[in-house]
């Protein structure tokens, strides 16, 4: 009992200081540019709301929203995210909770405290029980989730995928349909345009290593997979030396990254799928003297991400786009209660940035940093 | 006596990996090996304590994860232009503080409130969690104040075919390839593990806290009769575990440059499992932070050995996983004899 009130009031300070925060929105690229590199990825429509706009008075309160202002009908839109206390589903919470002000909409948000399907499937079910209009969910598991996401969908309440996806993630002609459309990067082609960018900055030969956080995950071993078929795709110009899992410790990650220094002293990259697993290689790689020599890639952009770039510990950030994924979100949603659901594509691939040092001060950098506030 | 095949063991290991690792046997290598280890060294020190005193502190990763937090919060938000070591001893002081409550609470819930030490700490293992990610806001924060990492990263000498020796500085305008051939000897963070295990050691082996320490752990209801306050005793022991799991998140925040809440999350079991393989007996009374400390570097001559070798990481599992299951064996084994 007591640990359920402890819960409970934790997290309505969660949300209290979820709601706390606002930022401007960034501007939501076009479809057809998804997955491209930064160069080609510009800002097609500016969808930004203005700062000013973003702060609503409700937000300004250390309060959660729906005890704030009890607007009469407005639809309540449920994201379910995979983990808590991760910085891209914290910026893709913050992307549906603009999105949803500014479209008139109330935002609840919860998730599990492991990526864990047994822990999301009695927090969804809580979202159907409280009546929710809408639910956007990362699935933790492609196939665990689908039964509890079925029963959702069958309570009348439409579904969409965040970020992860249930069955094959084809919801035309795949085993599973239901939910109305996967709005997330494609993880394989993100580990695809790192691992090109490497080779590229390694001049198109020499050998490469993986620090991934630990098998069995879809979108770290997606980026692992994607990074190989661009080594690959050099036809033996550029070799990969082995892959190790560091359970996301950077200090793992450090240990294992300088044995393999040891054993391949002419490492010419290491691709990290998650920033831990960046900064513990990056910093090996600068304790063995080997910065510039070792082209480090990071998946993921957290500020800590974008400060290892500025310090020269990391080459290549690659930015997913969290924030508008969560408005993405919204706007389906929106579209599916007023009975548009044929304007809904059953896949909305967001894009990638790719920074580097030149272009880590360009807007449309800035904007794919995940802040926390 | 329990550390006396790890000690074996370890030596084993080395010979196997100099005999096949490329690029194992060096002194580079040897050094890397030390320096990764120490912040899973720290949080095993602090570990011992407890595990002597017949407790399990399962709290230890995310209380470092959480002062990580703290003191990088501190550290950033001080002004800037203050000196490297006045923002250092702020940061770090601020989060041993906050280390000491956590510790205090797991401490009174224990021995006044007679909590299961699993449970009560388990407790505390979700509330640092919650309070690292609450005031991170889910991400790591990074500090970029110069000089910082160099704390964490740096040698105490460093020594350049051409150059020579110099103390403390890297000779200055060396060319990226110099750089390669350039050989730090004895990190800074080995010398703040080495006075960690020194203060541990001291604590246990020649102090009236100690003594109590095995006391209270070897029988409590005896040291009860014998006068001795067990539950100020062992409270202070779970502020000790706290402290040393302080210090890990501080030195982490000094190596990596950023404080993550999530920092000590993966070292929480490995350094249970450290000072268990250095012989500390799980049903208390026995061990010694230099057997942690065997313990510790079991598991990393394991990480790092495994990786020159390429095997499989799968087999790395398996292979801490086995070590263990030995410590434990001859743990009980002991204890039959004892009993016997």
């Amino acid at each position: 009992m007591n640990s359920k009130w402890l819960v409970a009031i934790g997290l309505v300070l969660a949300l209290a200081l979820a709601g706390c925060t606002a930022a401007p929105a960034p501007a939501a690229p076009a479809p057809e540019e998804a997955a491209a590199p930064a160069e080609e990825a510009a800002p097609a429509e500016e969808e930004a709301a203005p700062a000013e706009e973003a702060t609503a008075p409700a937000e300004e309160e250390a309060a959660p929203a729906e005890e704030e202002a009890p607007a009469a009908e407005a639809p309540t839109i449920a994201l379910v995210y995979g983990v808590a206390g991760d910085g891209f589903y914290i910026t893709m919470e913050k992307g549906l909770r603009d999105m949803a002000a500014e479209m008139g909409a109330e935002a609840v948000a919860d998730g599990p405290s492991q990526f864990d399907a047994v822990q999301q499937t009695p927090i969804l079910d809580a979202m159907v029980s409280r009546g929710v209009d809408a639910i956007c969910i990362a699935a933790t598991d492609k196939q665990a989730m689908i039964e509890p996401m079925q029963r959702a969908h069958d309570a009348g309440i439409p579904i969409i995928s965040v970020d992860t996806f249930i069955g094959d993630g084809d919801y035309e002609n795949g085993p599973v349909t239901f939910p109305l459309s996967y709005v997330g990067s494609d993880n394989e082609e993100g580990g695809r345009i790192a691992c090109n960018a490497v080779i590229e900055a390694m001049g198109g030969e020499g050998k490469i290593y993986i620090q991934n956080i630990k098998p069995g995950v879809s979108t770290t071993d997606q980026r692992e997979q994607g990074c190989i078929e661009a080594i690959e795709a050099t036809e033996g110009k550029v070799t990969l030396v082995g892959v190790d899992y560091n359970d996301d410790s950077a200090a793992k990650a450090a240990e294992q990254t300088s044995a393999v220094l040891q054993r391949e002293p002419d490492l010419g990259a290491i691709f990290g799928t998650n920033l831990f697993s960046a900064q513990g290689a990056a910093q090996a790689v600068k304790n063995a003297g080997l910065t510039g020599l070792v082209k480090v890639a990071n998946f993921d952009a957290p500020e800590a991400a974008i400060v290892d770039l500025r310090n020269e510990v990391v080459d290549i950030v690659i930015a997913q786009l969290p924030y508008e994924i969560g408005q993405k979100c919204v706007e389906y949603s929106m579209l599916a209660l007023e009975g548009r659901e044929d304007e809904i594509p059953a896949r909305w691939p967001t894009g990638y940035v790719v920074i580097t040092r030149d272009n880590v001060d360009s807007e449309e950098a800035q904007m794919a940093i995940y802040k926390s506030e | 006596m329990g550390a006396m095949w790890a000690w074996l063991f370890l030596f084993a290991l080395i010979v196997v990996f100099s005999i096949i690792g490329k690029g194992f046997l060096s002194l580079t290598n040897f050094q890397n090996i030390l320096a990764n280890m120490s912040i899973l060294a720290i949080l095993a020190f602090g570990q011992t304590f407890v595990i002597i005193a017949a407790g399990i502190d399962l709290s230890t990763g995310w209380v470092m994860g959480m002062v990580s937090v703290v003191s990088a919060i501190v550290m950033t938000s001080l002004p800037e232009g203050l000196p490297l070591w006045l923002v250092v001893l702020s940061g770090s002081l601020v989060g041993i503080l906050v280390a000491i409550m956590a510790g205090m609470v797991n401490g009174l819930l224990i021995a006044r409130l007679n909590v299961p030490p699993f449970i009560a700490t388990m407790g505390m293992f979700g509330i640092a969690r919650g309070v690292g990610f609450l005031l991170s806001n889910g991400m790591p924060i990074p500090i970029s104040i110069s000089g910082l990492g160099r704390l964490g990263n740096g040698y105490l000498f460093y020594h350049h075919p051409e150059f020579g020796w110099s103390f403390l500085n890297q000779p200055a305008g060396l060319e990226r390839a110099q750089m390669r051939q350039l050989l730090g000897v004895i990190p800074f963070v080995l010398i703040v593990m080495i006075v960690l295990l020194l203060i541990a050691h001291i604590m246990l082996s020649r102090t009236k806290f100690g003594l109590r320490t095995y006391a209270v752990g070897g029988n409590k209801e005896a040291t009860l009769r014998a006068g001795i306050p067990v539950v100020s005793q062992l409270t202070r022991v779970y502020v000790v575990s706290a402290v040393f799991a302080g210090f890990a998140g501080i030195v982490y925040n000094l190596r990596f440059t950023n404080g993550a809440a999530n920092a000590g999350e993966a070292l929480q079991l490995d350094s249970i499992a450290a000072v268990v393989i250095g012989g500390a007996s799980l049903f208390g009374g026995a061990g010694t932070v230099g057997g942690a400390m065997i313990g510790a570097l079991i598991i990393s001559v394991l990480e790092n050995g495994l990786v020159i070798m390429a095997i499989n990481p799968f087999w790395k599992y398996i292979a801490v996983g086995t070590v263990i299951i030995i410590a434990v064996l001859i743990d009980q084994a002991r204890e039959r004899m004892v009993i016997g």
